[in-house]
């Protein structure tokens, strides 16, 4: 290969307390190729992506562009030297217009005023260019979610970027609209553009991408052409893994009656979900960021609630409208963003263990009696063996699986049958880890149901009896205790069955 | 995360700590006070100066529930005008009346509270704003009624309140009935957040308001009664200021201002989550300790204001830089 990669990082590595990010990661992309990275969460593709943008410092390693060694400690710098980046999560103002969007920070001026008439007529070309047919002056928050993407494009062109990164830039899009923005990439290609294309959708990938590299663990696994690479190939090299003993042993007794089951579930962000969990059941919920999964946790605790089924305790039908409905009702919840909405920081262990008993006592309850009592909470934080130099000091001076595990003590306290937890394990180190999963078994194993919506597939594989595998709000299909993460992958990614059936562009 | 698992050092301290802050503050300027002006150690001038101080207490505490949840009530200092005012005009002059004006002006007072707590809770109007609005509406509607100045008197039952002493009372000689007010108020207000689960539902909702929603608290009636308390220790704080300084069309000016820079002197925290009642009685026990000291150094009572705001600063900075160090 003669031609000059328009970018070069070799041997990048980045270690962040306890966790090695990256490990020696070379990664390159030349001019006019879309080159395709895939893992699973926590392989490492975000963190070389702040690399690249600036956000991050590597800590070992080089970056080139067109042969040229870079520095960057400042994300200006990365924009300045050509590279853009857009994110999942779009960065416009949505109460400015569409130009004053495009030269944020970069404004025309003419003689110190604001050279309005030129930002438009620029804003309007570069628009044209990503085939984005709006008028500049309108307001941002008025475009769709494909548009707004666009736009994010069209910012990115101004600084003439010679490297576009895009995070998953068909997460939020319905199928139209992802072909084209696939299109607008082909295009971005001809011009000799080099694009990094981040993406969960296999096929997408597979259509669109000249190369393909896999990350796993912080390393490369393989770069290959993507002609070289089946979906199974890349599938395969991306959840390759083995910790089996890291999981708890699975249940000896078959699961008892339902416990907890809905019917004919819908709201905005889901359909059709027949669901039911038995007791001494964990069962797991799987699926790419946009399936659903995360909504169906939210609507079996009453804090995004169904617009139509019905949800059954115990065969009951239930009131489910609000978090307080679902505590009083016995359903426990473990968000995954744990300090921002699981954890009072700067509240004692304790008083965190206690958060739901109170919440469901009547007003006049005395406090420090009774099942309020701290001995009565120190005793069910013990069982779930919290290590606290005080069960009186603030809980967020507390590791994170502890923490994870004051909140199961939270739920234990309050008696509840049913515990639906996110992401459990999210930002916890190995041992912490599977001090939770052993915790989880436990707690099923005392004749009560956990549903564990994940984004880490080996966790639910080793940890869940039935997998229930989302796809575009709906239940693709449920998996077995035992099934390989293939299978899971392949209903997740909508790929099972015919391969490229659905979304080939 | 990074910081946790070396962490297990400080045990409870912040707690006690803040609350030794506030009487600290105070027994040092007691001692200033009384090393200008001995005499404030009898028991007698102590007295009065509890008697004094009683409304800013009674407002701190009020003002603490509120503060707790991790809002604001800039409306307080207007309902204690209201109060005044309305006494003398419902009254008016008739001492017969004087009991049930008293229903009527608490159910003022609620009214005032439920709405500013209806309002932040429900249409999610910052509370600065919800009870900047209340605090110039209750002002505005005080003042129209009155006719824009004070009118009529109030009977000497009603101004007994604030001003009524009892005498030869055991160990402490005298006793104003405003003190006994005081002592009833706090421990009310202590019980409160004591004696139910109402006070760690208002730390944690102040706290963080997402993760007290999840786990099933009624963060909505949570912060609706704070406000009410808040409303209430307004009224009881307006009928007490009557009784010392009779009718004024400014008897409330300035003291929901007065009200949080006490709570914040005594360690609570602005925007939530950490105080106690000790923190609110110490704190405005200090700051009134505070304008007395500066009274008898011969200062103008308008450099009041300046130092007020000076310390309400000074007090919020150190805590958001304690809190940054922690973080």
């Amino acid at each position: 290969m003669t031609v000059e990669p328009a970018l070069a990082m070799t041997g990048i590595r980045k270690a962040f307390p306890g966790v090695r990010a990256l490990d020696a990661v070379d990664f390159e992309c030349l001019p006019g190729e879309v080159h395709a990275i895939c893992g699973e969460n926590g392989a490492g593709k975000s963190t070389l992506m702040k690399i690249l943008g600036g956000s991050y410092r590597p800590d070992a390693g080089e970056i080139r562009l067109a042969g040229r060694a870079v520095h960057f400690t400042h994300p200006r710098q990365a924009a300045e030297a050509g590279i853009a980046i857009i994110h999942q999560e779009l960065s416009l103002l949505p109460h400015r217009t569409v130009a004053e969007n495009i030269f944020m920070g970069r404004e025309i001026a003419k003689r110190g005023m604001l050279d309005k008439a030129a930002m438009r007529d620029r804003a309007a070309g570069l628009l044209a260019r990503v085939g984005a047919d709006v008028d500049p002056q309108t307001l941002v928050s008025s475009l769709s979610i494909a548009v707004q993407q666009l736009v994010e494009i069209a910012k990115a062109l101004l600084l003439d970027a010679r490297i576009l990164v895009m995070d998953e830039p068909t997460a939020a899009l319905d199928e139209r609209d992802s072909r084209t923005l696939l299109n607008l990439v082909r295009i971005l290609r001809g011009e000799g553009v080099s694009i990094v294309y981040i993406s969960h959708r296999m096929p997408e990938v597979t259509a669109i991408a000249d190369r393909i590299t896999v990350l796993k663990d912080g390393r490369r696994i393989w770069t290959r052409r993507t002609g070289e690479a089946p979906v199974g190939e890349i599938v395969r090299a991306m959840v390759g893994r083995d910790l089996k003993d890291f999981y708890p042993a699975p249940p000896s007794s078959a699961p008892g009656p339902v416990l907890l089951a809905v019917e004919e579930g819908a709201n905005a962000y889901m359909r059709d979900i027949a669901f039911e969990v038995r007791t001494g059941e964990i069962v797991g919920v799987a699926g790419l960021e946009d399936s659903g999964k995360a909504a169906l946790a939210q609507a079996l605790v009453g804090d995004a609630p169904l617009t139509s089924g019905t949800v059954f305790l115990r065969g009951q039908p239930l009131a489910l409208r609000t978090p307080r409905q679902a505590t009083a009702a016995g359903i426990g919840y473990l968000p995954g963003d744990r300090k921002g909405e699981g954890l009072a920081l700067r509240q004692s262990v304790r008083d965190n263990a206690l958060l739901a008993l109170r919440a469901i006592a009547g007003l006049f309850t005395r406090p420090e009696h009774g099942r309020l009592a701290p001995d009565a909470i120190d005793e069910k934080l013990r069982a779930m063996d919290v290590r606290a130099a005080d069960f009186g000091q603030e809980i967020g001076t507390l590791s994170g699986g502890n923490q994870q595990k004051a909140i199961i003590a939270r739920w234990l306290a309050q008696e509840s049958d049913v515990l639906v937890f996110v992401e459990p394990t999210r930002g916890i180190d190995i041992a912490a880890k599977a001090a939770i999963y052993e915790t989880m078994r436990r707690f099923a194993d005392l004749g009560r149901g956990i549903v564990v919506v994940s984004s880490d597939m080996p966790e639910l594989i080793g940890i869940a009896d039935r997998i229930v595998v989302m796809h575009r709000g709906r239940m693709a299909g449920t998996v077995p205790r035992g099934a390989q993460e293939e299978d899971v992958m392949h209903l997740a990614l909508g790929t099972s069955g015919a391969p490229e059936k659905e979304e080939s562009p | 995360m990074t910081t946790a698992p070396q962490a297990s050092a400080l045990p409870r301290r912040p707690a006690r700590i803040a609350l030794n802050a506030g009487l600290v503050i105070f027994v040092v300027l007691y001692a200033a006070i009384a090393f200008i002006q001995p005499n404030y150690l009898e028991p007698g001038l102590f007295m009065n100066f509890l008697r004094r101080a009683a409304p800013l207490v009674i407002l701190a505490c009020g003002q603490l529930y509120v503060i707790l949840t991790g809002g604001f009530d800039l409306s307080m200092g207007a309902v204690a005008t209201l109060v005044v005012l309305a006494a003398s005009i419902l009254i008016n002059g008739d001492p017969e009346t004087t009991w049930a004006v008293i229903g009527a002006l608490y159910v003022m007072g609620i009214a005032v509270g439920l709405v500013n707590g209806l309002v932040v809770a429900f249409l999610k109007v910052p509370s600065i704003i919800a009870t900047l609005g209340a605090m110039l509406s209750v002002n505005g509607l005080a003042l129209a009624w009155s006719g824009g100045a004070a009118r009529g008197d109030l009977p000497e039952n009603f101004r007994n309140l604030g001003r009524l002493v009892l005498r030869d009372v055991p160990f402490v000689g005298t006793l104003p009935l405003a003190v006994i007010v005081l002592l009833g108020f706090v421990a009310i207000a202590w019980w409160g957040l004591n004696g139910t689960v109402y006070g760690k539902r208002a730390l944690v909702v102040g706290d963080n308001p997402r993760a007290a929603e999840l786990a099933g608290t009624p963060v909505a009636a949570t912060r609706i009664l704070a406000f009410v308390v808040s409303a209430v220790s307004a009224v009881t704080a307006g009928i007490l200021l009557g009784g010392f300084s009779g009718v004024s069309v400014n008897a409330g000016e300035g003291l929901e201002l007065q009200a949080i820079a006490a709570c914040v002197i005594g360690g609570a925290q602005l925007l939530g989550g950490r105080g106690s009642v000790w923190s609110a009685v110490f704190g405005a026990l200090s700051l009134f300790a505070l304008f007395t000291l500066l009274n008898l150094l011969g200062l103008p009572q308008a450099l009041r204001d300046s130092i007020q705001g000076a310390i309400l600063i000074a007090a919020v900075g150190a805590t958001v830089w304690r809190g940054r160090r922690r973080a």
